[in-house]
């Protein structure tokens, strides 16, 4: 087959194709899409374009039809007519055509199964390592100085050893002018309290806070775990009576906010410090641990 | 001519067929015309060119020639009516505003 065969071949497809179109187009309006459509076809260059038009054409033809359908308005006048009442334009033309609509409906579809999708990595993520999350609120055993920050409120239990005091004899003058001699007052220092007291430092209580339920999302998409040292003041019913202080961090900004939240929300449930049995406001640190367990 | 003047979806498809008339409204152009002012694909064109023609907005009439003299088929061509040149002003002036019509 010669290459002018094969264009005149390509052609007669074309042609053929538009007819066939036409044919299906709705009546009175047959034979004047086939006329037009063929006169519009031999105006297009190169056999490409032309099997492009005739392929178009029959697109062209179920449109025409379905909006013929859709208007339900009988086709008046002859393939010839100016006039016909084809129209798929109606007078309360909706906001959104029906091509819109179907493509909302999909582009729903395909964000609802992003959605889905997303969720369910989600969850995997956060639960599928499944590492539950321990909760280690450590309690250090350190003597604390209460006296400094407390003030009146404490008692005074702690002996502090008084350094002694060696000083030399002081001569005052009595109005008579003779010499007095003062005795070495280190002999009379006030006297040593060697009154010792039972102290037991509070902590954590029963219905503190734990850290999982604190435990930050970022810190955990992150893998971020470390412990937090953290300075509570409670009063003798475990209540705070002033803002908790990091005083070691975890190294992550997070779980130090998430610590210093914890020890606030645990406020009531701090176990006080007690002396001689006795609960008594007192200033602590204590640890929490942002565990990750595989 | 016995149409109406009715309302007319608008879409960028239309919009184009338009402004390829509104190059010269007094224009008389066929499909292959509109379609090289707009590029528009058949199965896109010939609807829309029916939908403005059924809503008034259109006129069309054979090319005047005989075909067998001339050895092809006549032609249709589509012209803008007063009405149709109007609402496309419109149209594309609400589009400007940011109001599409």
């Amino acid at each position: 087959m010669t290459s002018e065969r094969m264009l005149d071949w390509v052609d007669g497809l074309g042609q053929d194709v538009i007819r066939r179109a036409a044919r299906r187009a709705p009546a009175g309006l047959s034979e004047r899409l086939e006329e037009e459509w063929l006169a519009d076809f031999l105006e297009r260059p190169g056999q490409f374009s032309r099997l492009r038009f005739a392929v178009g054409c029959c697109w062209a033809t179920s449109v025409i039809a379905y909006n013929h359908r859709i208007a339900a308005v009988p086709v008046t006048g002859s393939a010839s007519a100016q006039v016909n009442s084809f129209g798929l334009v109606q007078n309360n033309t909706p906001m959104v055509s029906r091509r819109t609509m179907t493509f909302l409906l999909v582009a729903c579809l395909h964000a609802a199964a992003l959605y889905a999708l997303l969720v369910t990595v989600t969850k995997e993520v956060v639960h599928a390592p499944a590492p539950p999350l321990q909760n280690h609120v450590i309690t250090e055993h350190r003597p604390v100085d209460v006296t400094s920050s407390l003030g009146p409120t404490i008692r005074d239990p702690v002996p502090i050893p008084q350094p002694p005091i060696d000083m030399p004899p002081i001569e005052s003058e009595s109005t008579e002018g003779a010499a007095v001699r003062v005795d070495d007052m280190s002999r009379n220092t006030a006297p040593t309290l060697t009154t010792t007291v039972n102290r037991v430092r509070g902590g954590p209580g029963a219905g503190f806070p734990i850290a999982e339920d604190f435990y930050p999302s970022g810190a955990l998409f992150r893998g971020e775990q470390g412990i937090a040292t953290v300075q509570a003041c409670v009063d003798g019913m475990g209540r705070l009576i002033s803002n908790p202080t990091l005083i070691q961090s975890t190294g992550s900004s997070r779980l130090d906010e998430a610590a210093l939240r914890l020890a606030k929300a645990g406020s009531g449930h701090y176990r006080a410090s007690t002396e001689d049995g006795h609960p008594v406001n007192s200033c602590y640190p204590f640890r929490i641990r942002f565990d990750l367990r595989n | 001519m016995g149409k109406q003047d009715r309302e007319v979806r608008m879409s960028l498809q239309t919009m184009k067929v338009l402004e390829a008339f509104l190059e010269n409204p007094t224009d008389q152009l066929s499909g292959a015309e509109v379609h090289r002012r707009s590029r528009l694909a058949s199965g896109t064109l010939y609807p829309i060119l029916l939908r403005l023609e059924a809503a008034g907005w259109f006129v069309s009439r054979w090319e005047s020639i005989d075909p067998s003299s001339a050895g092809r088929p006549r032609r249709r061509l589509y012209r803008m009516t007063p009405t149709g040149l109007k609402r496309a002003g419109e149209v594309f002036a609400s589009f400007s505003r940011g109001v599409f019509a």
